[in-house]
């Protein structure tokens, strides 16, 4: 996809650059060719090694390119990546990117298995929420790291998670949940342990 | 500590750090050691979130910034003509010697070859028919015909600057292309650059052969020193890279290809700079029919000379040659 937009923005600047100076003759016309071997070439490399670490098509899709150590791409394996281009396009169509791909865990191409280089998403998923507000409940005994850790990230799913669900496992967490004192307001199991997940995070009144 | 405790006592710097990063996205200026010093307390501020288990928003807060800082703090800065110049005279030089082996090998695939196909287009007519079929030998013949105002052309109407986007357009793109190729166990390269050597030799001996050689000569004596060097270091670039995971010795065969690509790029680099040059003489100096043959011949000795010289000699003091 960001292939395709790539592909869509060279050929726009091809265009661009043929018609705005084909008509100089051959100083123009030698202009073109310079062009079209840019775009072709240093297009991506130029693009990779500014500061969004994208062609304009990855960026648009929240994508970049990092080394493999997640430091930004260095002007060798920029080059490397990019020049490979050439041996992933053989056969035909990308036959043996495509191929490349489908046998390497990090679904890379020839070129980044070459130059240690890896596409990624450049935003990272959220998934978890601070946890929603309750009033704070002490568990019924001190629980392991582990057990608080699953608490936390179960509250943090609050607005994510359906409410079935939600409640679900809540159940799941009902030992941890101390027996109803007379003096405390009703509340359901998953509002008594959103309790407990904000005590845990420090709330105590 | 308390996860709410943690995020008070720390929220503000890290909310200062997101807003220089921030600062630094638009471009603006930022304080490079105030940078440093809220980015290590943000990574010692992760490790201990992580460690402690603490909630996932916060450690994904703090991973999402310090992931960003490292982007911007490692990225590569010195794009400039020094380090331009540094990589030309020291860099480049030295790279393209400790691959020795290849360039070697690659010069051998093109230069044997080279020298074969000429003898025997030169020898005799059969020879260069084998290879090109009779319209493309007149059409090399009409390029070099006598009384033309540009040598080596299709028609004298094609301007220089045409030619200059022509030969870089194509000669860098196939030196290119050579590299690439190279992955393929090196065969691409090995086809290219023996590919070339034939048909360079053949078209040379078939013009010597007919008579032309006296416009031949002249015309390829000077940009031939930057072109024929580029494309023997495109090949060994490429053949670095295929023979380099084929024959991976103590690495595995991934770690060996990472190796290799970064061992081959300087050679690319070296290739793109000399063809560069070679496209500059090819189009403006080369054609000139107006220059005398001795001159050409003159200059052609001097950049014969001078490209060995750079690319065997420069550089030797190693890091203190700068």
């Amino acid at each position: 996809m960001a292939f395709l937009l790539d592909l869509l923005i060279r050929l726009g600047i091809d265009l661009g650059l043929a018609l705005g100076l084909g008509a100089w003759g051959g100083l123009g016309s030698g202009l073109v060719l310079i062009g079209i071997f840019s775009v072709e070439w240093l297009y991506p490399i130029v693009f990779e090694l500014r500061r969004g670490g994208a062609t304009p098509g990855k960026r648009a899709l929240g994508l970049r390119v990092v080394m493999d150590t997640g430091l930004p791409v260095t002007p060798a394996a920029s080059f490397t990546r990019n020049l490979l281009r050439v041996a992933d396009f053989l056969p035909l169509a990308y036959a043996f990117g495509i191929v490349a791909m489908l046998l390497n865990r990090e679904c890379k191409r020839l070129g980044d298995l070459a130059a240690g280089t890896l596409v990624v998403h450049a935003a990272p998923v959220v998934l978890h929420d601070a946890p929603p507000p309750a009033a704070p409940l002490a568990p019924a005994r001190a629980l392991s790291a582990r057990e608080q850790a699953a608490i936390l990230s179960w509250a943090g799913r609050a607005k994510r998670l359906t409410p079935a669900r939600f409640d679900e496992l809540a159940r799941l967490a009902a030992a941890a949940l101390p027996p109803v004192q007379a003096d405390e307001p009703r509340r359901d199991a998953a509002q008594r342990l959103l309790g407990v997940a904000q005590w845990l995070m420090g709330k105590r009144a | 500590m308390t996860p709410m405790r943690f995020e008070a006592e720390y929220g503000p710097v890290w909310d200062a750090f997101a807003e220089q990063l921030q600062q630094a996205r638009q471009g603006k200026a930022v304080d490079g050691a105030l940078l440093a010093v809220r980015y290590r307390r943000v990574c010692e501020n992760l490790a201990l979130a992580q460690s402690r288990a603490y909630p996932i928003h916060l450690v994904a807060r703090l991973e999402a910034m310090a992931q960003e800082a490292h982007q911007l703090i490692y990225r590569r800065q010195d794009y400039g003509l020094g380090r331009l110049g540094r990589l030309l005279r020291v860099e480049l030089p030295g790279a393209v010697r400790a691959q020795g082996r290849y360039v070697l090998l690659a010069l051998l695939l093109f230069a044997l070859p080279l020298a074969a196909s000429f003898l025997l287009a030169w020898h005799g007519p059969d020879f260069a028919l084998h290879l090109l079929d009779a319209s493309q030998l007149r059409r090399y013949e009409s390029m070099y015909a006598d009384g033309k105002q540009a040598l080596g052309r299709m028609r004298d109407a094609d301007g220089d600057w045409y030619m200059f986007g022509f030969y870089i357009f194509n000669n860098i793109g196939i030196g290119f292309r050579c590299f690439g190729a190279g992955i393929l166990a090196g065969v691409g390269s090995a086809f290219v650059v023996v590919y070339n050597g034939l048909l360079i030799g053949v078209v040379a001996g078939h013009l010597t052969r007919v008579g032309l050689g006296h416009n031949f000569w002249p015309f390829v004596a000077t940009h031939s020193a930057f072109e024929l060097t580029g494309v023997v270091l495109s090949g060994a670039a490429g053949l670095r890279v295929g023979l380099g995971w084929l024959a991976p010795g103590r690495m595995t065969r991934l770690e060996a290809l990472r190796t290799a690509a970064l061992a081959a790029v300087p050679l690319v680099y070296a290739a793109f700079f000399l063809l560069l040059v070679a496209a500059a003489f090819e189009a403006f100096w080369s054609p000139a029919a107006w220059i005398a043959a001795e001159v050409k011949y003159g200059v052609a000795a001097l950049c014969w000379v001078l490209v060995p010289t750079w690319l065997l000699l420069l550089g030797r003091g190693g890091a203190h040659a700068s």
